[in-house]
């Protein structure tokens, strides 16, 4: 074992009660990081696909970086995507946030995210993983970790999830253990809304804005106030005012948004780069939105 | 009997002066030799010589010819040396003198006719600054060198025809101005207008080619990135003076001249594929050849793909992209070959082709987007100054928009364009250079003064954007021609704010 890794068993008092409670808890946790028991208190599982659309990224971003700035521990598996999108949504909101590796404990996979695990650990997060060593992580590891993920926690939030997708499993896992699922409602043409639509449809909690989840942990969101542009309009040209309308209602890129609006190129060009410099807009993906 | 001929010798777009010794020995066996390093193909020369002579109807001399071509010690390489070679030994066979200031230059055929040869327009520039006043080349090789006003030029057709006049008995008539070609005109594969939606990618083309400023557009297969590209040959405005003198001599140097063609107007657009060399892109061989990157002087080298190129190719494009010229060096020679070209590159924007796309889900990973990004590097894509997202468009989308509005017409594009850089030859004329894109830094604080408010955006710009040093300076270029497009003599904020829109994205992802 490494030097910063540590073992917790079964019979530790520490041992999250939560996970002690589901059938086939694992006989020991190996972690890195400092643990803290009110680490464990509130935790909200937030899994989803790998290949999340924009609308999945900013879905994420919006609501993980509330739920975790009101206090409650993000617990989510490390993978590219959704997983990675709500540990750092997480830790920009200032939270604290839990990694559940699906490989063994020293290893960091997927490696090409290294500086977010490092920052993990830097923030008082922790990584845990009930193997040891640094086995490669393979099919069977990743539905033995989502029992873990959906097993330390009294929520589950689904983003995006396609119909055949490990979410929907850890989704089932946590209606097993008897916790609560939230899912997060997509476009119907969207092949990862499919699975989320199936989970709504089967009774799952709708997550429209983090007070959704937060009522379920008693507590409330403590939203940052950010600058209402369409109560200020006096400080936007009437061009910037359109533009901002426009985005409101829907993301869309640059030429769909000059051909809605009718101005050439070149003039939607200057407007949006200065909307962007205030950062009223931002760019992703090829698409612009309101921030 | 001793005579000499003046000739010439091409390393690579320089000239220098040669002279070919001829010596017709009575003593002696009969033969027929060159010295002086030549390369195979000035040897055999020897056979087209005689065998040209004689179907010329005029008995070859069974003397020792002894040909020497000096300085001996450059190697000598080309197939123009056969009509100073003939004209000299004929000269002593037929007792007449070699006119004085004149030089003569071509490849001769076995039955005695002339071909086109390469170089004829180099040669034209040399006879011009060594005071040379006449000059005989084949006729199909004429048109290059009457480029050169000064210098009068003969078209020949066929040895006889030139002993005739050598010997005063026909007088050939030099050509007074160079006929213009009937494929200086040329028809891009597509219109602007016939592109549909991608107003911010024609766009970026527009601001491209009114400044000759480098242009990556990233897209989804489909979304119209080759299509851009191949329509911008229709928005180039034709060569001014000065760069036509500039593309025909490297392509006269490399024989690339069509048998009749002259001084070219069009804009070079060159599309080499993504197997090409690193000696093809940018120039080399023993015998250092221009590549596609000089081909492509004042015009288009667009590359397609782009990602697809080997690394190594890619990063041998970073000294011509900024310097403009490329300097080969090889053990025997080292040759300078212009190379400033508008640097046109497509890419997808990962492996699959379908991040970001409306229908078709992407199955790459983020690491595997990244490792293609990482094909070109940093400091390549640093060097391109506009950045364009071609994103993929619905086809139901574009039928409805079809009746809608039209673009543009390429001709129209032109036009704007062609005005813009009328004022830019008009600002640069003391530079040397003569689009905002080859602005040196000097050049940006002489004619790049941007107002506090301007500056300030920029600065914010730079920061928010994490710009390096090199797009600070771009963005600037291209501001200046945005401003130029409008023909606006200062840089307005929404110059600079629509530069920016253009700026290197890459660094915004995470």
């Amino acid at each position: 074992m490494a030097k910063d890794t540590q073992v917790l068993y079964k019979e530790d008092a520490k041992y999250p009660n939560l996970l002690v409670a589901i059938s086939d808890s694992p006989e020991q946790l190996y972690y890195k990081g400092t643990w803290q028991d009110e680490l464990f208190e509130n935790c909200l599982a937030v899994v989803g696909s790998r290949h999340m659309t924009s609308y999945g990224k900013r879905a994420t971003e919006q609501l993980v970086g509330e739920v975790a700035r009101a206090g409650v521990t993000i617990v989510s598996g490390f993978m590219y995507g959704v997983d990675a999108t709500a540990h750092k949504a997480a830790l920009e909101a200032g939270g604290k946030t839990i990694a559940v590796m699906p490989c063994g404990i020293e290893r960091i996979h997927p490696e090409h995210q290294k500086d977010l695990y490092q920052s993990i650990l830097e923030t008082g997060g922790l990584i845990l993983s009930e193997w040891d060593g640094s086995a490669m992580p393979a099919f069977w590891t990743y539905p033995k970790r989502n029992r873990i993920v959906a097993g330390l926690c009294k929520a589950t939030l689904i983003v995006e999830a396609g119909l055949k997708s490990g979410s929907l499993i850890t989704a089932e896992l946590a209606k097993k253990f008897g916790r609560k699922v939230f899912a997060v409602p997509g476009p119907i043409t969207s092949e990862v809304s499919k699975g989320t639509a199936k989970l709504l449809q089967e009774g799952a909690l709708l997550a429209s804005s983090p007070n959704d989840i937060l009522e379920y942990y008693d507590k409330k969101a403590l939203f940052e106030k950010k600058p209402n542009f369409f109560h200020s309009k006096s400080g936007f040209e009437p061009i910037e005012q359109k533009v901002l309308e426009v985005l409101q209602r829907e993301s869309l890129e640059a030429d769909l948004l000059a051909r809605t609006l009718g101005v050439s190129a070149a003039q939607l060009g200057t407007t949006l780069s200065l909307l962007e410099l205030q950062g009223i807009i931002k760019q992703e993906g090829g698409k612009y939105y309101v921030n | 009997m001793l005579i000499k001929v003046p000739s010439a010798l091409h390393i690579g777009l320089e000239t220098v002066g040669v002279d070919v010794e001829i010596n017709m020995a009575s003593r002696g066996l009969p033969g027929f030799e060159i010295v002086g390093l030549p390369s195979k193909a000035v040897d055999e020369s020897r056979e087209r010589v005689r065998t040209a002579i004689v179907n010329s109807h005029i008995e070859f001399p069974a003397q020792k010819i002894t040909v020497n071509l000096a300085p001996a010690d450059i190697p000598k390489e080309g197939s123009f040396y056969d009509l100073p070679i003939a004209i000299g030994i004929l000269s002593a066979v037929l007792d007449f003198r070699i006119p004085e200031k004149t030089l003569f230059f071509g490849e001769l055929s076995l039955d005695g006719s002339l071909r086109h040869t390469k170089g004829a327009l180099l040669l034209a520039l040399f006879a011009r600054e060594f005071g040379y006043k006449h000059l005989f080349v084949p006729k199909d090789s004429v048109n290059e060198a009457a480029a050169i006003p000064e210098i009068k030029v003969y078209p020949v057709r066929h040895l006889a025809e030139m002993v005739e006049h050598l010997v005063g008995r026909v007088q050939l008539i030099p050509v007074s101005k160079p006929q213009s070609l009937p494929d200086a005109e040329t028809h891009p594969e597509f219109d602007m207008a016939e592109i549909l939606g991608q107003e911010q990618a024609k766009r970026a083309m527009e601001i491209a080619a009114a400044g000759g400023h480098n242009i990556l557009m990233v897209g989804s297969p489909g979304a119209g990135k080759t299509m851009l590209a191949r329509a911008l040959p229709g928005i180039l405005p034709s060569l001014n003076e000065t760069e036509s003198l500039e593309v025909t001599k490297i392509y006269s140097a490399s024989g690339n001249v069509k048998a009749g063609g002259g001084l070219l107007s069009t804009r070079p657009f060159r599309a080499p594929h993504h197997s090409t060399s690193l000696v093809g892109l940018i120039g080399g061989g023993s015998k250092p050849q221009p590549g596609e990157i000089s081909l492509a002087h004042r015009g288009v080298l667009f590359l397609d793909e782009f990602s697809e190129f080997p690394r190594s190719v890619l990063e041998a494009l970073r000294q011509p992209l900024e310097d403009g010229y490329v300097t080969i060096a090889r053990a025997l020679r080292r040759v300078q070959y212009p190379a400033q070209f508008m640097l046109v590159a497509s890419s997808n924007p990962c492996p699959c082709g379908y991040l970001n796309h409306p229908k078709k889900p992407c199955i790459c990973s983020p690491r595997e987007v990244q490792k293609y990004r990482k094909r070109a590097s940093g400091p390549i894509l640093d060097r391109i100054d506009l950045h364009v997202e071609v994103p993929a468009v619905a086809v139901d989308d574009l039928a409805q928009n079809r009746q809608a509005k039209q673009g543009e017409l390429s001709a129209a594009i032109r036009e704007r364009i062609q005005r813009t850089r009328n004022s830019q030859q008009q600002r640069f004329r003391e530079e040397g250079i003569q689009t905002n894109a080859e602005m040196k830094n000097a050049h940006l604080k002489k004619y790049v003064q941007l107002e506090p408010e301007v500056e300030q955006i920029l600065r914010q710009a730079a920061n928010r954007f994490q710009l390096s040093a090199r797009s600070y300076f771009r963005m600037q270029k291209i501001a200046r021609t945005i401003a130029d497009l409008e023909d606006v003599k200062e840089i307005e904020l929404k110059h600079m704010a629509e530069a920016l829109q253009y700026r290197p994205k890459i660094h915004d992802e995470e």
